[in-house]
């Protein structure tokens, strides 16, 4: 069954196709929904192109709900972090790790 | 008597009919914060809800502690009926006292105890509290506490926290709020972690107290306990040196890492608006999680006001504003902040006017960071808590072309200003603008317009004598 995750991005301008490394969060009900994960994983607006992959919901930064969803398969699960210094933009920090 | 915890004050609000207890099953997936923004938006009680999905019965969570002035006059054991100038009044009295916290070495909020690999958050109802956040806000009505490591001084404050993962949160302190000064000067140079424990239902004061800028260096907790009228108790921490107030429901300790961080936000935020703050704030590695038999998380379900950080912030940043300006020699009379114009918006009332005065004024607003960006300046003849008198000082007294002064900054806006753009609120940068609607003070008296109103256009003969004959006019009881 396919699993329904939320990234959050600055403007979804800001999100690529492909091989990306991203916070997401995993919306399968239950006390855990919500939990996060940083993840590298193969993006695709099209669900052709990934037909195993699970449904990627995307938010703006300001929560706007993009109507139309995209297909993630994640590759592997990281260390839910990223090294960076508080207050520092986590995008900034997120590139380094690609 | 004054609370020394949240299920006393509990209790009393609900002898005095402000508060509702939901025994439906709700859900903690947004359904507690729809439900409770409506009962916001309708100036209605403090909502308990007893039962949440998911979790056992007896974790519960509580809606809007202080979010209408009768209950704000209730935690501070004032008549339920007062207005808002006697909180004011009263509360800037008991400001003066400050009493030092006791310490316990057993309390209440440690009854249980979840340390290391038995950390886990989810373990706790912590609410999706809008549609679009970017997680669970666990921390929403808290009390964060952290220490300067040289000095020893322990700082309280109100910040959002949300869960990352099952043993982490994360945050967002202002870049400008002391928390931040304390991290970036004391911890971060040494890449050291931050101790810090997210302190959730307290009693009111203790909340309130958390909610005013302080200078630094002053004790919350001293000044908690002398509004309250008796000593906070404070047990410490079980993984770190910090001391937390014993009575609190749930004290999540925990470190904010110097080199790591993750996502964090959006929120819907005090403003009303979710404008756009988003992965700019701390992580924070959670050490251990006590709290109380049958815990009650207390939320504030921000947006539009009233809701208990537009009430709250109202007479806190009210009080800390008229003690600055006056430290700085303003000839300040009163000072209101409109729950409507949550913080962004200032009343300051005057002995003497002019625009000396209104730049005083704004020189004191924009001195450090900056939380608000238009200030109303009027006479003492008008009432600054009577926003019809307000709008019509400023409508009149404030000329177009000399009365708004403005300044301009960057790296110390407030990056929750709807207006600003999100270039602005990411470099910090803003404006404040002072609308000085006093008369200047070169007029001469005989040249100042006069106010055509009852108490300000008859003799006071003629005024007592229509008094007295009020009911024989036919017009009923004079008010």
């Amino acid at each position: 069954m396919k699993r329904e995750y939320v990234t959050f991005v600055r403007r979804l301008a800001n999100l690529a196709e492909g091989k990306q490394v991203l916070f997401i969060k995993d919306l399968t009900p239950g006390p855990s929904k919500y939990d996060t994960k940083l993840v590298r994983a193969e993006l695709s607006r099209s669900a052709h192109t990934l037909p195993n992959g699970d449904t990627l919901w995307i938010r703006s930064e300001t929560g706007y709900l993009h109507p139309q969803h995209w297909t993630i398969k994640i590759l592997n699960e990281l260390p839910p972090y990223v090294p960076g210094e508080p207050w520092q933009d986590i995008f900034t920090a997120l590139k380094h790790l690609d | 008597m004054p609370f020394v915890n949240l299920r006393d004050f509990i209790s009393a609000i609900e002898r005095s009919g402000d508060l509702a207890r939901i025994k439906k099953e709700v859900d903690w997936d947004m359904e507690v914060g729809a439900v409770s923004r409506r009962v916001f938006e309708q100036s209605g009680p403090a909502l308990w809800f007893e039962k949440i999905k998911d979790y056992p019965r007896g974790f519960s969570i509580l809606n809007g502690p202080v979010a209408t002035w009768r209950r704000v006059a209730i935690a501070l054991d004032l008549d339920p009926d007062s207005t808002a100038r006697q909180i004011y009044a009263a509360y800037e009295q008991r400001r003066e006292k400050k009493l030092k916290p006791a310490h316990v070495k057993s309390a209440p909020c440690q009854e249980n105890v979840m340390n290391g690999p038995e950390v886990d958050i989810y373990k706790l109802p912590a609410p999706m509290v809008h549609d679009g956040d970017g997680g669970r806000y666990i921390g929403t009505w808290d009390i964060v506490v952290t220490k300067d490591p040289d000095s020893g001084w322990t700082n309280w404050g109100m910040y959002r926290f949300m869960t990352h993962t099952r043993n982490m949160l994360t945050g967002w302190p202002q870049a400008t709020s002391q928390l931040a000064l304390v991290m970036k000067s004391k911890y971060l140079p040494h890449k050291k972690p931050m101790p810090i424990a997210v302190v959730i239902g307290c009693d009111p004061v203790c909340h309130l107290v958390a909610t005013e800028p302080y200078r630094p260096g002053e004790s919350e907790v001293e000044h908690a306990g002398g509004i309250r009228g008796c000593p906070v108790d404070l047990v410490q921490c079980k993984t770190s040196d910090l001391m937390v107030p014993a009575q609190a429901e749930i004290v999540i300790e925990g470190e904010i890492l110097p080199d790591r961080i993750a996502l964090e936000g959006p929120f819907g935020e005090y403003p009303g608006y979710r404008s756009g703050t988003m992965g700019e704030g701390v992580l924070v590695q959670i050490t251990a999680i006590t709290h109380r038999n049958n815990p009650i998380i207390t939320l504030t379900t921000l947006g539009i006001p009233p809701d208990d950080s537009s009430i709250a912030a109202s007479l806190t940043a009210a009080i800390a504003i008229k003690r600055g300006l006056k430290r700085r020699g303003v000839p300040v009379t009163e000072v209101y902040v409109p729950p409507e114009g949550v913080t962004h918006l200032v009343v300051v009332g005057v002995e003497h006017g002019g625009s000396q005065v209104a730049r005083q004024v704004l020189d004191f607003i924009t001195a450090r960071r900056v939380m608000v960006s238009k200030v109303i300046v009027v006479n003492k003849d008008t009432d600054v808590f009577d926003m019809n008198q307000v709008i019509h000082a400023f409508a009149t007294k404030c000329h177009p072309g000399r009365g708004i002064i403005l300044e301009h900054y960057e790296g110390r806006g407030n990056a929750l200003t709807p207006c600003y753009s999100a270039d602005e609120r990411r470099r910090l940068k803003g404006t404040s603008a002072v609308f000085d609607a006093t008369w200047p003070e070169e007029w001469e008296e005989e040249t100042i317009p006069v106010k055509s109103s009852f108490e300000t256009t008859y003799p006071d003969s003629l005024k007592a004598k229509v008094l007295d004959n009020w009911r024989s006019y036919g017009l009923g009881e004079k008010t």
